[in-house]
């Protein structure tokens, strides 16, 4: 947008043709796209980080997988940087624009809190657990990110687990995995609503089924991320004495 | 039904008692400070909020101000938040709380008059001039020749939108417009859909967009549905948003 | 002092009044609306099943016209109508509900082709042309020849409200809400403006303006069991009446609607007769066929409602805590035509009654009882809507006895009515505003405010110890015991000395809380003293009215008598200190009517004095229209009975297959 343009648009709140700005539309648009992006992202990262479940050999063949063997020899951890850069930019992206929603002042987030309250309206308690985990991501996303792209090697069955279990880090990504789990999930629910993706016939009806399976998926990908998570702490657990030692694979050995 | 109820009008004994607490408090008179009152009255069979609420003003206290016009819950003036619920009072029984006690506040985002009365009226009312709530065309009709035909199942369809009655439940369940007050809301949205689904209407999406396509009107919309929750006449509001926004981000 | 001045002022925000306002803004008028409530509450939303137009689209209203229209409308007004203003209305009916449909109103419409409807409790499959489709489609509805009652579900009250409303808004026509008109500015016959009170504040403005409109509706709230909404108080009448110079019309005409449901009195409309429903006892028994063959369930609204007290009176009436009721029975018509057609109703049914009345059998058959439902009374007003007795002073709609509806109003002609006297009346009450300049000054104009300032005042230092609502709660037990659906000579006395008494009892009454703003036992006082003075009006009327037409059934005069009474009674207040209405008689002239009296196909028969001057009426029609020869039905009604009408609305209505024949 030229000076001039802006300059319409901040005294008359139109574009130099008289018409309101396209840019809401986008912003509404691209906080619906970075979210799927980065809702569908996760939903294969807990996935992938599962692997742990089948054994320690699994999840290495996986990393290493992602550093890009066999095409490499012994694989790149440069890719997971720049995956997690571009996860991250996604990220900040995301947040930035979802943050026109949060209540921006004590009296709008007194207003929506006593409401919500009276209310007692179930998507609405939704969103606040979307503002919520939302705002405790900013951090708790960050930490993570930052890590994985200043230390993208230290990725394996017993780097990751020495790092959740004797760095300290096990109530980060605890904290974590819920945050992320209810956030996208209960943020896919809200696109599915907001675009009215499965409306049918009967947009009441599959209103319903959409929160039943979202419901569903939530307990499931909390399972999941918690079993994975308990995996960690128990190798790191076993492994303490070995701080800092690495995984061989098998068919190294 | 009400003929094989075992009820009888004049047995007083066997009905129960409730509470209902009202909010008090008047924005004419200065010193007029905010308080909740209870009055305890006998229900009785059918007891609706209309009902109570006119007992307890022509025997208990005269003074206490409310808005009911038609009672039968088509004209959207009773609106108030039952138990925390934004409602239409006339439509309210009495008997669907067990434990008898019912909370009635004026409803909120709306200008506050006396104890339940709120000004919905004229915010209405700037609100269809904003919304340019009115059919917009070039062609010139000739009262006296046949009318212009349309589909029935247009018609019907638009119908199904018209039959808003600018109640205001709809903003007062709405979490964007209890925080953000240049909020047009649901009954705004909906009443550009029904207009843009209208074949009397001329109105391009790019005309649309001016009227809703920002931050006060569909892209504030957070989808939270108290809207379509809440509504008294179970609009399709869900789904009528969704398709506005869809409209909008193509513009 | 604060004066705001106008051209046209309009007080009522229902659709009279607002089609009116328009009728003034587009001749470039500076407008205003002033209302009790926000206009889109006003009780034209709660209007259900229709607005009668012979459009004649639909097949089973083929061959319809306005000739067949205002036959319909007269004998439903027992010959009590003014029937230039029959012509008038059902000229521009059609046009009105052309208009509605360009403003955007949802009209239900036809779909080519076979279709299954429900006539006289039987399925019947009828087959639309192929050129209706998509045309404005109509049901059927009490007293009418044709199927003419066009729709929107059953919410065509609140759509048409809404477009009209909106078109109001277009315009910029300004609206006050919260305004109560308690008073109106006169001086040498002129009327030059109401005082208003702002119910928020309390304050007392005067809206000065050329012209002056009333359009407040009814007076159904002085029954007890009326299906009106609370607002429908007839204060603008009352005011009109308290001027001691405008006159009201027919006040005891009180229409009582068949179906309500039991006990809240909400209105369960006639649609659900129209579309099929029928009327059932306590045994389950569909009676009225047996007192109405013909028309059976679709009688006028007055002769149904009596048939069946009449059938109560028998002891088929289902018992209930609420004394006895009747059974209406609209499951036959199956769960997708309700649930398309008869929304609210089902919602009201399962609301308020815990009835799905969608459901098969007893199950779903909804309690009703006839309860007051429209005033045919109002302030008397001339065919072009102004008071006979004050220049500059219009009234449409309910509020006004224009005259469309004599004794008995049809179901669908009242938001039609409505509507074309917003269109008809208001174009007259714009031209009015348009010639006139204001004669008034503002010493008058303080003078009137200064005495309803006295006079609210003089309710707050009342200290009798009384309470109003015992006298409001009294006054509507005896309109509703005394001076309903059957009177008699002996009632009637009663109520009117009762009502006299409660009337001079209201300055023996305490009022607790001693605002002037916002104080809503203080609006009670002024209120219930005007609606004495109208239920007054109404039990006078039908004291002296010795004779029984449309509404008005006199049991000890069970006839309707052309010879003595075929005339307006004619009420006013002379003096502020009444306690009692001055009753006088307009006549009705047989000589100059288009249709003169006569049996009106339904109802009991031999129960009416005809007046020897219908016979001879009749034979002047049959000459002329001999004389005229081969001509069309316009020429010979234009020979018959020559009616002023505006150009733009007396132009003739095309049909679809008949074109402007």
């Amino acid at each position: 947008m030229s000076q001039k343009e802006s300059t319409v648009e901040l005294l008359t709140g139109k574009d130099c043709e008289g018409k309101k700005s396209r840019i809401p539309a986008k912003l509404d648009w691209l906080q619906s796209v970075t979210g799927l992006f980065l809702a569908l992202f996760i939903t294969f990262h807990i996935l992938f980080e599962s692997s742990i479940l089948f054994g320690k050999e699994a999840m290495y063949k996986l990393t290493k997988m992602f550093e890009g063997e066999p095409f490499i020899e012994g694989g790149e951890p440069l890719i997971i940087t720049a995956l997690a850069f571009v996860i991250f930019s996604m990220f900040i992206f995301h947040a930035f624009l979802a943050m026109r929603k949060f209540p921006d002042s004590y009296t709008e987030y007194q207003r929506y809190r006593t409401h919500r309250k009276l209310l007692k309206h179930s998507d609405t308690n939704l969103w606040f657990i979307q503002i919520t985990t939302g705002f405790a991501m900013f951090f708790l996303g960050s930490i993570h990110l930052y890590m994985m792209m200043a230390e993208p090697e230290k990725i394996g069955p017993y780097a990751s687990s020495d790092r959740i279990f004797s760095d300290w880090m096990w109530p980060m990504y605890l904290l974590l995995l819920i945050s992320v789990v209810l956030h996208s999930w209960v943020g896919v629910y809200r696109l599915i609503i907001k675009w009215g993706w499965f409306d049918g016939k009967d947009p009441r009806k599959n209103r319903k089924r959409s929160k039943m399976i979202i419901k569903t998926l939530i307990a499931l990908y909390l399972l999941l991320g918690l079993a994975s998570l308990t995996a960690y702490m128990k190798i790191g657990y076993e492994h303490q004495d070995d701080y800092g030692s690495r995984y061989i694979s098998e068919n190294h050995k | 039904m009400i003929n094989k109820s075992t009820q009888k009008l004049d047995n007083i004994e066997g009905y129960r008692e409730i509470d209902i607490t009202v909010f008090r408090y008047s924005s004419q008179v200065k010193d007029s400070k905010p308080e909740f009152q209870t009055y305890r009255l006998v229900e009785t069979p059918g007891m609706t909020l209309y009902i109570a609420l006119i007992k307890i003003w022509s025997t208990m206290d005269h003074h206490l101000s409310f808005d009911f016009v038609c009672r039968a819950g088509i004209c959207g003036s009773c609106s108030m938040v039952v138990n925390g619920k934004p409602r239409l009072a006339c439509k309210t029984r009495t008997n669907e709380f067990e434990d008898g006690k019912i909370t009635l506040l004026p409803l909120p985002t709306f200008k506050h008059i006396k104890d339940l009365s709120v000004d919905t009226g004229n915010w209405m009312n700037a609100m269809s001039k904003q919304m340019e709530s009115w059919i917009h065309t070039k062609e010139v009709t000739d009262i006296s020749a046949i009318e212009k035909p349309i589909e029935p199942d247009v018609a019907q369809a638009v119908f199904d939108l018209d039959r808003c009655i600018e109640c205001g439940i709809c903003l007062a369940s709405c979490s964007t417009k209890i925080m953000r007050e240049d909020f047009v809301g649901a009954v705004g949205i909906n009443r550009t859909a029904r207009f843009a689904i209208d074949p009397h209407d001329e109105r391009t999406d790019e005309e649309f967009y001016e009227l809703i396509g920002d931050d006060e009107g569909v892209f504030g919309c957070m989808s939270l549905m108290g809207c379509e929750d809440h509504c008294p006449k179970d609009l399709p509001l869900q789904s009528k948003i969704a398709y506005m926004r869809r409209k909008m981000v193509k513009v | 002092m604060k004066i705001i001045y106008t051209d046209a002022l309009i007080v009522g925000g229902g659709l009279a009044g607002l089609r009116s306002a328009i009728a003034a803004r587009d001749k470039g008028l500076d407008t205003i609306v002033i209302s009790m409530v926000p206009v889109k509450r006003s009780h034209s939303a709660a209007a259900q099943g229709g607005m009668q137009a012979s459009l004649g689209n639909s097949v089973k209203g083929e061959g319809d016209n306005e000739d067949v229209h205002f036959a319909d409308t007269v004998k439903g007004s027992d010959w009590g109508c003014d029937q230039d203003v029959a012509r008038m209305f059902v000229t521009t009916a059609p046009k009105a509900i052309r208009e509605l449909a360009a403003w955007g109103v949802p009209w239900n419409r036809i779909g080519k082709g076979p279709r299954e409807v429900i006539i006289n409790g039987e399925k019947e499959t009828i087959v639309e042309k192929d050129e209706a489709h998509g045309l404005i489609n109509a049901r059927d509805f009490g007293g009418t020849k044709k199927w003419r009652t066009c729709y929107t579900s059953d919410a065509t009250g609140h759509t048409m409200l809404y477009a009209v409303a909106n078109e109001a808004l277009k315009r910029d026509i300004e609206i006050h809400d919260r305004k109560e008109a308690i008073s109106i500015i006169h001086e040498n016959g002129i009327c030059s403006g109401v005082v208003a009170r702002d119910l928020i504040t309390g304050e007392l403005i005067a809206y000065v303006a050329r012209g002056t409109m009333i359009a407040t509706g009814g007076y159904g709230r002085i029954y007890k069991q009326s299906t009106n909404a609370i607002i429908c108080k007839g204060i603008g009448i009352a005011i009109a009446l308290e001027t001691g110079i405008v006159s009201l019309g027919n006040m005891e005409a009180v229409q009582f609607h068949p179906t309500p449901i039991v006990p809240s009195g909400i209105l369960l409309t006639e649609g659900c007769r129209g579309d099929g429903g029928v009327l059932r006892d306590k045994d389950g028994y569909r009676f009225m066929p047996d007192y109405e063959p013909e028309k059976k369930e679709l009688a006028s609204r007055d002769v149904v409602s009596r048939r069946m007290i009449e059938h109560i009176r028998k002891g088929k009436g289902v018992k209930s805590p609420y004394g006895d009721h009747l059974w209406l029975d609209i499951s036959i018509l199956g769960r997708e035509h309700i649930e398309k057609n008869l929304h609210d109703i089902q919602d009201i049914s399962k609301t308020f009654n815990g009835i799905d009345p969608a459901d098969e059998g007893e199950k779903g058959w909804m309690p009703v009882l006839p309860m007051q439902h429209y005033s045919m009374g109002g302030i008397r007003v001339k065919p072009t809507g102004e008071s006979t007795g004050m220049k500059g002073l219009f009234c449409a709609g309910e509020a006004a006895c224009w005259d469309l509806h004599g004794f008995n109003r049809l179901g669908g002609n009242s938001v039609s009515e409505a509507v074309v006297a917003g269109m008809i009346v208001g174009e007259y009450f714009a031209n009015y505003c348009v010639e006139t300049h204001l004669q008034t000054n503002t010493f008058t104009i303080q003078r009137f405010l200064e005495s309803q300032k006295a006079y609210l005042q003089e309710i707050l230092s009342y200290d009798g110890g009384r309470n109003i609502f015992d006298i409001k709660d009294r006054m509507r037990t005896i309109m509703q015991e005394k001076v309903g659906v059957f009177r008699n000579g002996k009632d009637l006395t009663d109520a009117v000395n009762e009502l006299e008494d409660l009337l001079k009892m209201v300055k023996e009454i305490t009022v607790t809380d001693k605002a002037l703003c916002n104080n809503p036992e203080l609006n009670e006082v002024y209120r219930v003293t005007k609606m004495l003075k109208l239920a007054l009006c109404v039990a006078k009327g039908a004291l002296e009215r010795t004779e029984s037409r449309g509404a008005h059934f006199r049991e000890d005069f069970t006839k309707r008598d052309d010879e003595n009474w075929l005339k307006r009674t004619i009420a006013t207040w002379t003096n502020p200190n009444d306690t009692m209405p001055t009753l006088s008689y307009e006549e009705i002239d047989i000589n100059k009517m288009e249709m003169p009296p006569a049996f009106r196909g339904y109802g009991k028969k031999g129960a009416i004095i005809l007046n020897p001057l219908s016979e001879k009426r009749e034979e002047e029609i049959a000459k002329i229209k001999e004389s005229l020869g081969e001509v069309d039905r316009f020429t010979v009604q234009e020979a018959i009975m020559p009616f002023d009408l505006q150009k733009e609305y007396k132009r003739k209505n095309e049909r679809v297959g008949v074109g402007y024949d």
